[in-house]
């Protein structure tokens, strides 16, 4: 933009819509906004309507029918207070989210590292890695609910037959056994996506390193904790925000997989969330509560966002090698 | 000598890495196979893999009886459009943040970042269906076509902006000289260069759309029928009649996926490079 000349401070209206216009017309202004008007709309509409609407009716008992009353932070009390089922699916959460890295993470990176070279059978590994991937997770969650489920799954005929258990598991019929299958699909549909980042990583190793330490004696797998890890540490502080966040948001997996089943302990943060909106006869006894559900929103979000703040913080210095 | 101790120290690596391709491989094709036995077997007898007699009549009966030739043709259609819109939109505003200069640009761009720390997940679902209740659109497979093509993917705004830095600025430049305006250079310059990324883009939006479950479920509640795949299959198995549909579901299941895997079989490297490259750089 131009500097305005001082001795030309006081201009007349006129002239001061005149040079807004020549404002506008440079560059390209008004084809750049002609092109984004639609995405702008569809943006503030989809995106953005959403925040301000929970932040608005969180302070209200609303069920979208009667009117609407404003009760100030009556909902919080209530979040904070008096719901601990609410608590309790935000800690099925951060077990889930946990329980998923700890064994996703080990697992990518070490298939990572054995299918680096290019080969066709790293290439034919690679491919069907990466193939759970694709499948949508409402349909992972079936699949899951069929290999384990307690009559006639298959986990539970190979695991009899094997004698690695006496009977047949009821795996949910249980609080935690149930969250184990939940971790177990998570880390099925998701290893292969980690594993390429694994792998993208390696290829920006330089291999002199390697010849390096290869010259120093150091065996493979000293090579592997004094050489790889540490170079890898740009990507994994990727890895774990992505899976960070994406855990936090868990929903579609847990609604088919259990659906908080048994009793909603197995609910997640998101699922939870949903069935305040979306209400059916299991919870909240069938009463839409808008006006509380915006305010769990709104909780959660803040959650998340505290979460991805106090780890961007701490993961700083991975960034650089 | 050297040569074969190097062939045998990596045989347990081998070992470890086959269990694995099992155990990523095993339940699809499980689904599959169970997809061909008949409802008695699939009650009775679990473990075996193969089928004692292949039948196809678990598809005809999905596809006749339990609606899913609407179901599938329901997938294609909200796919189709979604995937061509999503292209235009991510393409012009990527271009339009890479390459415009207007007032507000930073503003803009950052805000699209900004809203990648705010996450509302589900919650937006039902502030999303009143809007698309003002346009009549909340019972139709339309709201979710128009809000995941307008919505803007960050994602793949990202792999866009990427791959549009790699374009020469000067032949922007040689055509404004011609007298090409903004939106000339896009239409007629860039775009026809964006080829390779158009087919990454393509790919990321047909895999989301093909299996997106919440959206189109909330936006099918009332209208069952106009489910998507992923929607119907679920529907089907939380219905009370799961039991005696358990064949019909698992054929249904293998409809929902086998399209996605035969893409992905002939056009993996593009999935992969495609899935990645988007998160790393936003």
């Amino acid at each position: 933009m131009e500097v305005s000349n001082p001795t030309k401070l006081t201009v007349n209206k006129a002239g001061l819509f005149s040079r807004f216009l020549k404002v506008i017309k440079k560059d390209d202004n008004i084809p750049a906004y002609v092109l984004m008007a639609p995405m702008l709309l569809g943006f503030l509409v989809f995106t953005i309507y959403p925040i301000i609407y929970v932040l608005r009716w969180s302070g209200f008992d609303y069920d979208g029918f009667s009117q609407a009353v404003f009760i100030g932070l009556e909902n919080f009390i209530r979040v904070f207070t008096r719901d601990s089922s609410f608590w309790n699916s935000v800690l099925n959460t951060f077990i889930i989210t946990i329980g998923k890295m700890a064994f996703e993470i080990p697992l990518a990176l070490v298939l990572a590292v054995l299918i680096n070279s290019k080969s066709k059978v790293n290439n034919f590994f690679r491919t069907f890695f990466f193939m759970p991937t694709i499948i949508s997770m409402a349909i992972v969650g079936i699949i899951f609910s069929i290999l384990f489920g307690s009559y006639n799954g298959i986990v539970n005929v190979l695991l009899v037959n094997l004698g690695i258990t006496a009977d047949k598991i009821n795996w949910f019929g249980d609080k935690w056994l149930s969250l184990i299958v939940i971790i177990l699909a998570a880390v099925w549909s998701h290893y292969g996506i980690t594993m390429i980042f694994f792998l993208m990583g390696l290829q920006s190793v330089p291999k002199e390193l390697y010849e390096c330490a290869d010259i120093d004696g150091a065996s493979p797998i000293q090579q592997f904790f004094m050489v790889t890890i540490p170079m890898l540490k740009p990507i994994m502080q990727t890895i774990l925000m992505l899976a960070i966040v994406e855990g936090m948001k868990m929903s579609d997996l847990v609604l088919v997989l259990t659906n908080g089943q048994p009793g909603g302990q197995t609910e997640v943060a998101m699922t939870y969330i949903y069935k305040y909106f979306f209400p059916t006869d299991a919870m909240a006894g069938g009463l839409i509560q808008y006006g509380y559900a915006s305010s769990l929103s709104v909780v959660m979000a803040a959650i998340i966002g505290i979460i991805t703040i106090i780890y961007l913080r701490l993961s700083k210095n991975m960034s650089e090698v | 000598m050297k040569n074969y101790a190097k062939k045998i120290s990596k045989i347990p690596a081998l070992i470890f890495l086959s269990i694995v391709f099992i155990i990523s491989i095993f339940p699809i094709i499980y689904i599959i196979l169970a997809s061909f036995k008949s409802n008695a077997e699939i009650l009775t007898s679990g473990a075996n893999l193969l089928p004692e007699k292949f039948i196809t009549d678990n598809y005809v009966k999905a596809w006749t009886l339990a609606n899913f030739k609407l179901y599938t043709w329901n997938s294609i259609y909200m796919a189709f459009f979604i995937v061509i819109g999503s292209i235009f939109t991510s393409t012009t505003i990527a271009y339009v943040l890479q390459r415009g200069k207007f007032v507000g640009s930073k503003f803009i761009g950052g805000l699209f970042l900004s809203t990648m720390f705010i996450s509302l997940g589900t919650s937006s679902l039902f502030p999303q269906l009143q809007v698309a209740k003002l346009f009549g659109l909340h019972t139709s497979l339309w709201g979710v076509i128009i809000i995941r093509v307008l919505g803007i993917n960050v994602t793949q705004v990202f792999i866009a902006k990427g791959y549009m830095s790699t374009i020469s600025k000067e032949i922007d430049e040689a055509a404004k000289i011609d007298g090409c305006g903004f939106i000339r250079i896009y239409w007629n310059i860039i775009f026809p260069l964006l080829k390779p990324l158009i087919a990454t883009i393509g790919l990321l939006s047909f895999r989301a759309a093909w299996n997106d479950y919440m959206l189109p479920m909330v936006f099918t509640l009332a209208k069952p029928d106009r489910a998507p795949l992923v929607v119907g299959v679920v529907n089907l198995r939380n219905s009370g009649e799961a039991a005696s549909a358990w064949n019909l579901m698992l054929a249904g299941t293998s409809i929902a996926i086998v399209p996605m895997l035969t893409v992905y079989l002939f056009l993996n490297r593009y999935f992969i490079e495609g899935l990645t490259s988007g998160a790393v750089k936003g």
